[in-house]
């Protein structure tokens, strides 16, 4: 009885935290969300928060925004992340491992930079009187401030991409690189025998290699823009706002009847979140991405 | 091969540069501004007014620092006495529905936290836990606790049952057995799972805000404002404290770990 019980009493602090103060929150939200409050003296259940909301161009708005902005963020950032990885992994073939360890630790450093900072320092960089800006004026290539594009606070959102972009491309350089390493030494060899180059060496077998923990990488970084709040509600405008920031905007408000709005809009966000997280975890098992370094 | 060397360290430099070097000179140059009109690359002069206002001042840095620090590290705290024994039970045991209970551990990562929070702040705040620390502790372990269950899980995951077997056939007690075979083997991955949940933790803004109302001022809480149109210089300056204290704490954690190790060699070679 005792084995049979022990690991649910092992689990059972883990699993009631999680419950308690993280479902728990999800299932409270839910239910104010349906108008269910009954400290206010609302016992119904209805729908018209949810129906409200999908009636609303703000809605559609900021979703189609939030998309956008996670789906650039995502692939730049991939982009980026591949480029140090195939860098690192080719030097690595050539010189000692030292020196390849001091560049990998080096290029890892945003990922350890908070949010709130990671979005300052693109303030700084990219604003129309920044420090690009400063050096393009100082070069000749503009004249005044306003010739500099607003890259910052715009409504595209291209503040927020850049600061995702620059974070996370860590992230997947660290995610595909030990995919890399995996590589043999000899198909190098092998390569060169029927005389491929460096080109066509990284065309023909790094990229093929590293394609499904790329996929997956970038897709997890996707999901995690997805729902960020900080950045955006840094970098961003009032109107259009990414869905996270549209649902603290609405739940600040200061009238009670947007926060069943704003608990509607975290439910659906929660749900989106949810379905692609399901997808990664199903490409991720179906490309055996995971397997090596558990 | 002699002739690509050269040719990657140039593209790997480049890059280098770009990602990791030039983002922080506008940021360091600019803590030390005084004064910095466009389109000048450099600040017409220099003072430490900043550094003085924040580290000197009575601006409430320390105070700031000192509450981000003791919640990270309670949060952590917290999190290893849950996630230890959870890991060892989704590792080692055969269990009935385990793909259930993983899939809700790690929910938090997947799901953002701060739906949670808002949806359970009402509750906080009839409850009294808003605007205390311990309020912000209880919101800080979703986000935190599924990092440090999966690093745990790793380490067990290459831990033998056999070495524990063998320590009690030698006589050793459940307690000792924990002590001296199965923490030294856990310990990386309590450290790597112990860094994650003090990064996350220090880096919260939302969830802080909501659940402190303000009233809980953490590094993030109080660096917000400055970087939202406050004084560039102040804002520049908390900032590089903010991320030099996220770097401090895990090069002190891997630091901490290696030592450990060293000792734990030098005290086999001797006794």
């Amino acid at each position: 009885m005792w084995q049979k019980t022990k690991p649910y009493l092992l689990l059972l602090p883990a699993v009631g935290t999680i419950v308690l103060l993280f479902f728990g929150g999800l299932f409270d939200g839910l239910l104010k969300s349906l108008g269910y409050f009954p400290a206010i003296g609302e016992t119904r259940f209805e729908l018209t928060a949810y129906t409200d909301l999908l009636r609303s161009s703000e809605f559609w708005e900021s979703l189609f925004l939030t998309l956008r902005v996670a789906a650039l963020s995502s692939v730049i950032a991939g982009v980026l992340g591949a480029a140090v990885a195939i860098s690192l992994y080719l030097l690595n073939e050539s010189a000692k491992s030292g020196t390849t360890q001091v560049w990998h630790r080096l290029f890892q450093l945003p990922l350890t930079i908070p949010h709130l900072v990671g979005g300052y320092i693109i303030v700084l960089l990219f604003m129309q009187s920044g420090f690009l800006s400063k050096i393009l004026a100082t070069i000749g290539f503009i004249d005044e401030i306003p010739d500099f594009p607003v890259l910052v606070n715009d409504p595209f959102g291209w503040g927020i991409i850049l600061t995702y972009a620059w974070k996370e491309a860590p992230f997947v350089s660290l995610m595909i690189y030990p995919v890399l390493s995996r590589i043999h030494r000899s198909w190098r060899d092998v390569s060169r025998v029927f005389g491929a180059g460096n080109w066509s060496f990284i065309r023909e077998i790094v990229l093929p290699v590293m394609l499904p923990a790329w996929t997956i990488a970038t897709f997890i970084v996707f999901v995690f823009t997805f729902s960020a709040f900080e950045v955006p509600f840094l970098l961003g405008v009032t109107y259009p706002s990414m869905l996270p920031v549209y649902s603290y905007q609405l739940y600040t408000s200061g009238t009670l009847a947007d926060r069943p709005e704003a608990l509607a809009v975290n439910i659906l966000l929660a749900i989106l979140t949810i379905l692609l997280g399901l997808v990664v975890y199903y490409f991720s098992k179906r490309w055996n991405v995971l397997k090596g370094w558990d | 091969m002699t002739k690509t060397r050269p040719f990657l360290k140039s593209i790997l430099f480049t890059l280098l540069f770009i990602l990791i070097g030039l983002p922080f000179i506008p940021l360091i140059l600019s803590s030390v501004s005084f004064g910095w009109q466009w389109p000048n690359i450099l600040p017409e002069s220099f003072s430490f007014r900043a550094w003085e206002y924040v580290l000197l001042g009575s601006s409430g840095t320390w105070q700031a620092v000192s509450v981000s620090l003791l919640i990270a590290f309670i949060v952590t705290a917290v999190n290893i006495l849950l996630a230890v024994p959870a890991a060892n039970a989704l590792v080692r045991y055969p269990l009935r529905g385990k793909w259930l209970l993983e899939a809700m551990l790690f929910a938090p990562i997947v799901i953002p936290p701060f739906v949670a929070v808002m949806g359970i702040h009402l509750t906080f705040l009839r409850l009294g836990l808003t605007e205390t620390v311990f309020g912000v502790v209880l919101a800080h372990l979703s986000p935190t606790l599924p990092y440090m269950v999966r690093a745990v899980m790793i380490s067990y995951n290459t831990l033998s049952i056999d070495w524990e077997d063998q320590a009690r056939m030698l006589g050793a007690g459940s307690l000792s057995r924990f002590r001296h075979v199965v923490l030294p083997h856990l310990l990386p991955g309590i450290a790597a799972g112990a860094s994650l949940s003090i990064l996350i933790s220090l880096s919260q803004y939302l969830i802080t805000f909501i659940i402190g109302s303000g009233q809980v001022v953490t590094l993030p809480i109080l660096l917000f404002p400055f970087i939202s149109g406050g004084d560039p210089a102040i804002a520049s300056a908390y900032s590089l404290l903010f991320a030099g204290i996220a770097i401090l704490t895990l090069i002190g954690m891997d630091a901490a770990l290696k030592k450990y190790y060293q000792n734990k060699k030098a005290g086999a070679e001797n006794g």
